[in-house]
């Protein structure tokens, strides 16, 4: 057997309270795209992080082409040929392309031109359209993936680590993604992949390691495997997927929400949504697709109160709540999951009863003789944690210690009490493992059933195909089309994302 | 695994203030002095005679105040510097209406009236801070540090006015009768109720903070105000009341000063309190509680201080350096904890590991 490009022998890293890594082992060969597929928190992260340089093993070692190799920093890993882009880029917003490129390499006077012309050239060996003068601010997502890219190819990278690379992408990026990876390997580079999507890993891999719990629980090669084979060992047991046929068509329909013509201009005069009209009925799950960034967050925002519509009209059971802020809006039972569970959702420093409390502290069932009714808190707390099956020793369990798939659980507990007539979702499963994510799909159509009204909002095709009864396409602040789920196409909605119309779709994919 | 937490707490503390004790003791071996001398004169004064060591705690009241109003806002995440400012409005009101009043009503009555007028005083001048900050987002570091300089401009020209003594020589007011003197707890000491209100005040917060829903939304806000707003959470009109409530404890301040140990108002007296209370507020890490204890040090340091400048010659400021040193190492103590009890899992892990 030819000596590994890359090789990790017996790798542990431990935190407090967290086993990181343990014994991990694997290789990679020169040319070879390996994915590092893996639920959150089974250590792939971290494992890259080692090698990268960012984190310091505990025990095990490190080798190059067979000769034992130590790397205390990013920069030692980048003179071995390794690049990682991290999973939230490190692009400075207000710079350039080519200030972002060459940041670090560069000494000196600095010539602008003849490095531009150099990046050009280095841009469109891989096909890539850029302008080098363009600021990064003003470029999507997908392009300031590119200029990740290509820092590390300035770097002259052999070794390129991506972290949920096509979290961020459209159907068709993500495409184009998988298409350069397979030039870059075809030159006799490495790329490795982390992701916990499995079709991803079919459709790029050529190896895929397999780690659950800091451990590595497979090294197989693509061919030799399947879909099924894989999640059984990323997960460690088997999943009940949500099934569409299971579910009963809904039979209400009454509407429950109405936005009618909601505009919201931003300060700089920008609207952030334009012209929208939506319905939303009884037992009802509209999903909301789209490239994140698109006003999705705006769009749940007005729905729950925290924005108001600076034109338009939001109707609760017929009843104009335009006007009423969010705490009326609590109490008229409109829950609200965020996004950003972190900064919108819960207060890391507090317990998980505290938490529970937090939309409902004006409320004297909490109260007796103007204190807080602790007991009875953390029974209710207790409870939740049982039935939500979320992983915490006691309801005075401080959030930040928890996995992001049970705090997760812990605003979706409250939001569901909360929200008794409308939820609004947004990315209700993004980051989280495929349990979490499953019973949370599970808890999301159990309120359907109660015949509550869901906006789900996700960037996440298969999440929107498999809940939603309706789809509405956001781009731009605008809505493309509202959709039977069954109209739609995964190639379709992709066009639709990406700002095509409904009869240029037609065009389009005819 | 509590117990663990516990004694490292204790030991952390303990291990600090002696640190911070020897840390000075060296800078007293620069002065030319002998600190083992120094250190048996600071801890057998304080404890010669009751006097003294009841003066402990009647330096102390004023300082919970101090550190109670800094370490209430620090809560909401806000930073109210102007504790200085608060307490100078409170024993403004306090002389002012002592003097006032002590003619006409009888003299429990007139201290329960002062007291209000100073909580409500006090409160309204530090609620002010918060409503500028809320209405137009300043900064309220700077409004606060700000609103000290304009209290005592306000206090001085008083004194030079309107409550200027009789015969109008120094810029101070008349004696208050001894009817509206705070009643002394222990005889033939300066320990007055007062003390007994600061530590009332300490549980009182913290019940407030971690007790009630209000304490329980100003925590949230402080925490993440985001999400706490996204939850139908005023927060500005948090951040104006727990203003309010952090002026009126400054302001308290001054009433126990004014009615408690000085029982008239003298200008520019009691400078330091609001750093100090700062101070013992980081100190105590802004648990209530603490703070009972870290006043109940600074207090014992400042008496002990001064006797010792008095009989070994070695100046009383030295004192400052000694809490300053004392602050840092306690300050480090909670890294030292912190690290401690991260090593204590990570053993427990590579432990289960082996096994």
């Amino acid at each position: 057997m030819e000596t590994a490009f890359f090789e990790l022998r017996g790798i542990s890293k431990y935190f407090a309270k967290v086993i990181a890594n343990q014994d991990v082992s694997f290789s990679i060969q020169r040319g070879e795209v390996l994915a590092l597929l893996g639920e959150n928190g089974a250590g792939k992260s971290t494992i890259m992080k080692i090698l990268y340089g960012l984190y310091k093993a505990d025990e095990g070692k490190l080798f190059k082409d067979g000769k034992e190799i130590k790397i205390d920093s990013p920069k030692e890993a980048m003179e071995l040929g390794i690049s990682m882009i991290q999973q939230h880029f490190s692009l400075v917003p207000a710079h350039t392309v080519t200030e972002n490129i060459i940041l670090g390499n560069v000494k000196g006077i600095i010539e602008q031109k003849l490095l531009g012309e150099e990046i050009k050239r280095l841009a469109k060996l891989y096909g890539f359209e850029l302008n080098p003068d363009d600021y990064i601010r003003d470029l999507a997502v997908g392009v300031q993936q590119k200029v990740e890219i290509l820092k590390a190819l300035y770097q002259k990278t052999n070794l390129l680590i991506m972290d949920e690379p096509t979290a961020v992408l459209t159907p068709q990026e993500a495409e184009n993604l998988m298409g350069f990876v397979k030039d870059f390997t075809a030159q006799g580079n490495s790329v490795i992949f982390i992701t916990h999507k499995l079709k991803e890993v079919m459709s790029v891999a050529d190896r895929i390691i397999v780690m659950r719990a800091g451990r590595v629980y497979g090294d197989i090669k693509r061919a030799e495997t399947n879909e099924l084979e894989l999640s059984k060992l990323m997960i460690g047991r088997d999943l009940n997927w949500v099934n569409k046929d299971e579910r009963q068509e809904s039979l209400d329909q009454e509407v429950r929400l109405e936005l009618q013509q909601v505009t919201l201009q931003e300060k700089t005069g920008v609207p952030a949504l334009k012209d929208i009209s939506l319905t939303l009925h009884k037992g009802e799950i509209l999903g909301i697709a789209g490239v994140s960034g698109n006003g999705q967050q705006e769009l749940c925002e007005i729905v729950c109160g925290a924005l108001l519509p600076t034109k338009g009209r939001v109707l609760l059971d017929g009843e104009d709540i335009t006007e009423r802020k969010i705490r009326d809006r609590i109490d008229l039972g409109i829950g609200y999951v965020p996004a950003d569970r972190s900064s919108d959702g819960m207060i890391m420093d507090m317990s998980i009863a505290e938490n529970m409390l937090l939309k409902s502290s004006y409320d004297k069932k909490w109260q007796k003789r103007g204190f807080i009714d602790k007991q009875k808190l953390n029974q209710y707390a207790l409870q939740e944690i049982r039935d939500y099956s979320i992983k915490a020793p006691s309801p005075e369990t401080i959030a930040r210690g928890l996995s992001g798939g049970n705090q997760q659980k812990v605003v979706l507990a409250r939001e569901v009490d909360n929200g008794e007539k409308v939820i609004v979702f947004d990315q209700p499963t993004r980051g989280l493992d495929l349990g979490a994510v499953n019973h949370i799909h599970q808890v999301i159509l159990k309120e359907r059933a109660k015949g509550k009204s869901i906006l789900l909002v996700s960037t996440e095709l298969s999440e929107i195909f498999a809940l939603s009864d309706r789809i509405a396409i956001l781009y731009k602040g605008e809505i493309q089309g509202v959709f039977n789920s069954a109209e739609l196409t995964t190639e379709k909605i992709g066009l639709l994302m990406a700002g095509f119309r409904e009869g240029e779709v037609s065009n389009d994919a005819g | 695994m509590m117990q663990a937490k516990l004694r490292d707490l204790l030991i952390t503390n303990i291990l600090a203030i002696v640190l911070g004790l020897v840390a000075s003791g060296l800078m007293l071996l620069f002065l030319g002095k002998n600190p083992v001398n120094a250190y048996s004169v600071l801890i057998t004064s304080v404890v010669r005679d009751g006097y003294t060591f009841a003066d402990i705690f009647v330096k102390a009241t004023p300082l919970m105040f101090t550190a109670l109003a800094f370490a209430f806002t620090y809560k909401a995440n806000l930073y109210n510097i102007g504790a200085q400012g608060q307490f100078y409005i409170g024993a403004v009101i306090a002389a002012a209406g002592s003097l006032f009043l002590q003619n006409i009503l009888p003299g429990w009555l007139v201290l329960i009236i002062t007291l209000v007028l100073t909580i409500v005083g006090g409160g309204l001048w530090g609620a002010f801070i918060g409503f500028v900050k809320a209405r137009y987002n300043s900064n309220e570091f700077l409004v606060s540090m700000m609103s000290t300089y304009v209290a005592l401009a306000i206090m001085n020209y008083l004194l030079r006015t309107f409550l200027i003594e009789g015969k109008a020589e120094y810029p101070q007011t008349d004696a208050l009768a001894a009817a509206v003197w705070l009643p002394r707890l222990i005889p033939g000491t300066r320990l007055h109720i007062g003390f007994v209100l600061a530590v009332l005040a300490c549980v009182g917060v913290w019940v407030l903070l971690y007790k009630t829903t209000l304490g329980y939304r100003i925590r949230a806000v402080g925490y993440n105000a985001g999400a706490a707003e996204m939850s139908g959470i005023n927060a500005k009109k948090l951040y104006i009341l727990a203003f309010f409530i952090s002026g009126a404890l400054a302001g308290v301040a001054g009433f126990t000063e004014v009615n408690g140990v000085q029982h008239m108002l003298v200008q520019g007296f009691n400078p330091d309190l609001g750093a100090a209370g700062i101070g013992i507020a980081i100190l105590a890490n802004g648990n209530p509680i603490g703070i009972i204890f870290a006043a109940t040090l600074f207090g014992a340091l400042k008496v002990g201080g001064t006797i010792m400048g008095q009989m070994s010659g070695i100046p009383s400021s030295i004192i400052e350096l000694m809490q300053g040193f004392v602050m840092v190492f306690v300050i480090l103590s909670y890294f030292v904890r912190t690290w401690l009890e991260n090593n204590r899992e990570k053993r427990k892990l590579q432990k289960a590991v082996a096994k």
